[in-house]
């Protein structure tokens, strides 16, 4: 008996240690270790011996058993913890990506900051009634914007909106007063290209009216909204600027972000960048769309956002913007927040 | 506009305390934007007052001459060109080691005579543009003086942002600026000097015949000028602020241009009998100072001598009335015209003038006799025997007069957004030279004319004259009040952003920018008619898009140039029905082998914009009449058509590119947002297992999926979940198609004789229908 549980023991790990696959090694375990084994059958030939053999082999056979359990999972483990990989892992990989332009990441980021404050964004029409445009915006009809060198007229009597302010005044139409808007859009100005110039661009509308809105408030949202923008503390003035609709009216500057205010090209030497024309909406714009003007102040502005965009990423020509070159747009590439 | 600071000191008391060089950023945040500002003088040291003691010409050397010339305690010896060199003129001398427009002069040999420094003309001083001889002093001056101590030559001298003054009539003339200053600094304005006009002569004759357009014309004659040459001073003012120096009698009037801001003209008296203010003819012509033939229209205000045309009100003078050398008395006008028309008329004759810049800003009438008072000044300093021949005759039919605004403390108080005291409001609004009373609750504000035409005319505008002296970075900063009322909420921009990001990220789209009108040049290569909205008074670009992935083209065809591929998008506006729409449009190009995936990379996108953004399906439904396509299915969403899908015809493809596949999407973006999301309702699962059943279907190849589809579509069995196309498999003559079914049940496990019914009566549809299936 001693001789056929040597064998036994013998075959079993030589055939074990063959195994190269889970499925083998489980038909290994049957064999030696299940119910149809030499194995089993002479554990259960146990029950029929002597005491005395009883004893003997009893303890004999679970150490073997055991043993054989121990071996086969060993093996089983040996072959669980083998590597499953057989590729080259140092590949690149398959590159292709889209992008979001420029102008919209830069909208997204400034629209963001103010949804922060509470804005609610709205949106009008780039095909624009001149009552919005100019009217309801106190632009007298002999103001030089008016002229057609300046604005794309259309031959249905309608023009391209040549700034956002128009949301001004739908919005007040709509909701009328308090309000909290913006308004990202693009705008169009009759202007020959270049390298500073484009026909077609965008600006970021803001306005707020409400009781006891102030000066002190305009400067507050200004400076924050820059801040958040840069991501760092800049330098904003606040300079006397003329826009027919609001009174008084600002010319909003931050310190160049190239030279930080030590005066470049960029800046032309003053060592600011005219960023933002704002002010309190004028009284007349406020009546001629139906805001009690006893109750109510407010400011607007008129952030550039191409401008904003191209001071961002440091882009010198403004055409680039309207080119569709997937060359430079591409460079936008997970740029978004 | 060019500011001088001598000048501004000139006006203001004690003004040396102020620092001429820091005080304009000052001004750029209280009152207009500082473009520069320049040191004149720096370039100019040891240059004296000499006076030419000997003069010979040079032996050989043509026009030249050898000079011995004295600064009073040396004698040097220089070689000159000038023409006008002559023993006893005395001239600008700058010595060996001085320097002129930057140079240092050294001791030089020129045809064979060592010079020792130089004698200059105007303009190598910096001074003026005249280059016809050397700079003539007069006989008294002393020799050996530094030009410094006797000529302005040092100023500083500030450009002021035109756009910045565009509603400051005021401030379009050095004292202005001046009264601005002595306002920010806090100092005292000084009155100008005028010449008393007793106004015991005769009137001229002067009529006013449109009266909104002309609202004073002032008009005097001035005989006996015997003097015409302006004073060094005077001349290096005008050429440090931009202006030609002529004559006295013009340079007077353009000096007082920049002094007041009052343009005037000086018409030759010989040639002026009686001024009549009246629009011209239709058609005539008139030639005007500067040789140029003009065209007149109805609409332009003319100044008329009788009933011939000399000038353009407020533009410019006749050629005919101009001042000559020989002129000898002036008729001298000073008016005040309509803003608007000046603007209309410079813009039409395309002729923007000092004068039409000034008038277009709304100047006040009340300027215009001081200016005649204070030419007449100023010339008699310069040439003391003028007579003033007539009355100073001032044709001013309404009056204007200051203005009366009435500012509540309480609207101060609210626009400021702090309590300012009441002694500083007082304080601020008198230095600016409007008058105040305070009341309990106000101030009752006198606004002085010049600043009434139109600048300063609400409460608002004397809110924004107290805000902007206070200073803009002495305001308190206040947040916006804490308010959680809900606010409106519209969310196109998200909507817009995230299907943007959508396309870019998962689908590797750009997005892209482009115009709002066709390309002419991509209908030309299209061979495409558009008609749509026009721009006015453009030819070229100048049609509104209808199609904004058909526009799209045009970036297309450009990056075809340097890429094999472009995948791009644009949400934006196109005109429809004389409508604005927004728009989803794209553009897929791709090589003519790929044609097949550009196309399911676009129906892909299609499906999954409805999907994951709406939760709804979209069906395509083909189009047989779009333009420019090969194949075009309408996108159809709750039957509605919301967009199309199209393969651009191969015609059109070899155009924008060579050897290319373009699949365009174009969906109304509009309507995509209004779209109501499909709100899921939960749906618990099954008890009870789904099991899938698979069936290959074989077809000739000149059938297509579809006929699939009608056919699975119409079998009608209880216990389809749903079913997909799995597999399909292209044989030489037929295609194979692998349709899974998921069936099952929410109310028991399906029994072998239910899948066994489901297998019989689907198979027998399809062979019904015509096709084969593999058992």
């Amino acid at each position: 008996m001693q001789e056929q549980l040597k064998t036994i023991v013998s075959e079993c790990i030589k055939e074990a240690e063959k195994c190269t696959k889970e499925a083998e090694i489980l038909e290994i375990k049957a064999k030696y270790l299940g119910k149809k084994s030499e194995l089993f059958s002479l554990l259960a030939s146990l029950k029929d011996m002597s005491v005395e053999d009883k004893k003997k082999y009893g303890s004999l056979l679970n150490k073997i058993k055991q043993e054989l359990e121990q071996k086969i999972n060993d093996c089983l483990e040996k072959i669980n913890s083998k590597s499953k990989i057989s590729f080259d892992p140092t590949l690149p990989i398959y590159e292709e990506y889209g992008s979001l332009h420029p102008i919209t990441i830069v909208a997204k980021e400034t629209t963001d900051i103010l949804k922060r404050m509470g804005f609610t964004i709205v949106s009008g029409p780039e095909m624009e009634k001149e009552y919005y445009n100019f009217e309801a915006l106190n632009i007298p009809s002999t103001h030089p914007a008016r002229d057609m060198q300046d604005t794309y007229w259309l031959d249905n009597g309608l023009l391209l909106r040549t700034h956002t302010s128009p949301n001004q005044v739908r919005a007040m139409e709509k909701y009328g007063a308090p309000i909290k808007i913006c308004a990202p859009g693009r705008c169009f100005r009759n202007e020959d290209l270049d390298a500073s110039h484009e026909n077609t661009f965008f600006q970021l509308e803001g306005m707020v009216i409400d009781e006891n809105i102030s000066i002190s408030n305009l400067i507050y949202v200004m400076k924050g909204l820059l801040k958040e923008v840069f991501k760092q503390d800049v330098d904003v003035r606040l300079r006397p600027g003329f826009f027919p609709f609001v009174e008084p009216g600002f010319e909003l500057d931050c310190s160049c972000l190239i030279c930080h205010g030590k005066g470049c090209p960029t800046c032309k030497n003053s060592g600011w960048l005219e960023l933002c024309p704002c002010g309190m909406i004028h009284p007349n714009v406020l009546e001629m769309s139906n805001i009690d003007t006893k109750k109510y102040t407010g400011f607007a502005f008129g952030l550039g956002l191409t401008r904003l965009a191209m001071m961002k990423y440091k882009i010198d020509d403004i055409r680039i913007l309207n080119s569709g070159d997937l060359r430079f747009l591409k460079e936008f590439t997970g740029q978004e927040d | 506009m060019l500011i001088s600071c001598n000048k501004l000191k000139s006006h203001i008391k004690d003004s040396h305390d102020i620092d001429w060089l820091k005080i304009w950023d000052t001004f750029t945040i209280r009152t207009a934007e500082v473009e520069g500002v320049t040191v004149k003088g720096q370039d100019l040291k040891d240059v004296v007052v000499a006076e030419i003691i000997e003069c010979e010409p040079h032996p050989t050397k043509e026009k030249y001459h050898i000079l011995k010339v004295s600064d009073g305690k040396e004698i040097y010896d220089i070689l000159c060109g000038a023409p006008n060199v002559r023993v006893g003129l005395k001239a600008p001398l700058v010595k060996v080691g001085g320097m002129v427009s930057g140079f240092t002069i050294t001791e030089k040999k020129i045809a064979g005579v060592v010079s020792q420094g130089m004698l200059c003309a105007g303009d190598e001083l910096g001074i003026n543009d005249d280059h016809d001889g050397i700079l003539e002093f007069p006989s008294d001056t002393v020799v050996g003086t530094d030009i410094k101590d006797i000529l302005p030559v040092e100023d500083i001298i500030v450009e002021i942002d035109n756009k910045s003054l565009t509603n400051r009539p005021d401030l379009w003339g050095h004292y202005g600026i001046a009264r601005e200053i002595a306002a920010i600094t806090e100092h005292e304005l000084l009155p100008l000097e005028l010449a008393e006009v007793t106004n015991d002569k005769e009137d001229l004759k002067i009529e006013i015949k449109d009266k909104d357009l002309c609202y004073r014309y002032c008009g005097i004659t001035i005989d006996n000028i015997t003097n015409n040459k302006t004073p060094l001073e005077m001349q290096i003012f005008l050429h440090y602020t931009g202006v030609r120096s002529i004559s006295l009698i013009v340079d007077l009037t353009n000096y007082l241009l920049l002094e007041l801001g009052q343009p005037m003209h000086s018409f030759d008296k010989e040639y002026v009998k009686e001024i009549v203010v009246e629009k011209a003819n239709d058609k005539d012509i008139f030639v005007t100072l500067d040789g140029e033939t003009r065209n007149l229209t109805s609409e332009m205000l003319m100044i008329k001598n009788g009933k011939e045309y000399s000038a353009v009100a407020g533009v410019m003078g006749g050629l005919d009335s101009e001042i000559t050398d020989k002129t000898n008395s002036v008729f001298l006008e000073s008016a005040t015209f309509n803003a608007a028309s000046i603007r209309k008329t410079a813009t039409a004759l395309g002729l923007r003038t000092e004068a039409s810049a000034r008038y277009e800003k709304s100047l006040d009438p009340n300027y215009a006799d001081i200016a005649i008072k204070r030419y007449i000044k100023l010339l008699k300093d310069n040439d003391e025997g003028i007579e003033v021949s007539s009355n100073l005759t001032d044709v001013y039919p309404t009056v204007l007069e200051e203005g009366h605004i009435t500012l509540s403390k309480e609207l101060l108080t609210k626009y400021l957004g702090f309590n300012l005291e009441e002694e500083r409001v007082v304080k601020i609004l008198t230095s600016l030279d409007f008058k105040v009373t305070v009341t309990d609750d106000a101030y009752e504000v006198v606004v002085p004319t010049y600043r009434a035409t139109k600048d300063v005319t609400l409460p608002a505008d004397i809110i924004e004259e107290i805000a902007r002296i206070y200073g803009y970075e002495n305001f308190a900063i206040e947040p916006l009040k804490l308010d959680l009322t809900f606010e409106e909420h519209e969310n196109i921009f998200t909507k817009e952003y995230n299907v943007k990001k959508y396309l870019s990220t998962k689908y590797y789209l750009s997005e892209v920018h482009s115009y709002m009108w066709y390309e002419t040049s991509l209908l030309k290569t299209l061979e495409l008619e558009k008609d749509n909205v026009k721009l006015v008074g453009k030819n070229e670009n100048n049609i509104l898009r209808d199609n904004l992935s058909l526009s799209l083209l045009h970036i297309v065809k450009e990056n075809l140039k340097h890429e094999s591929n472009a995948f791009v998008y644009e949400i934006g506006t196109v005109i429809v029905n004389n409508e604005n729409e927004r728009h989803l449009g794209i553009v897929l190009a791709d090589n003519e082998n790929n044609l097949e995936n550009t196309y399911y990379k676009a129906k892909e996108i299609i499906v999954n914009l409805f999907k994951e953004f709406k939760n709804s399906s979209c069906e395509f439904i083909k189009n047989e009449n779009a333009e420019l396509s090969e194949l075009a299915y309408d996108i159809n969403v709750n039957n509605e058509v919301i967009g199309t899908l199209s393969i651009l015809s191969s015609k059109a493809t070899s155009k924008i590119g060579k050897k290319k596949a373009i699949v365009l999407v174009e969906i109304n973006f509009d309507k995509y947002c209004e779209m109501e999301k499909n709100t899921l309702i939960y749906k618990p699962l099954s008890k009870y297992p789904f099991t899938t059943l698979d069936y290959t279907i074989i077809m000739s190849k000149d059938n297509n999926y579809e006929t699939i589809k009608e056919v699975v579509e119409s079998f009608e069995n209880e216990y389809i979940i749903d079913y997909k196309l799995v597999g399909k498999f292209e044989l030489e003559n037929e295609t194979k198609y692998t349709i899974r079914f998921t069936v099952g049940s929410y109310e028991k496990t399906l029994a072998t004789e239910d899948l066994q019914q489901f297998k019989d009566s689907f198979i027998s549809l399809i062979k019904e229908k015509g096709l084969n299936i593999i058992e």
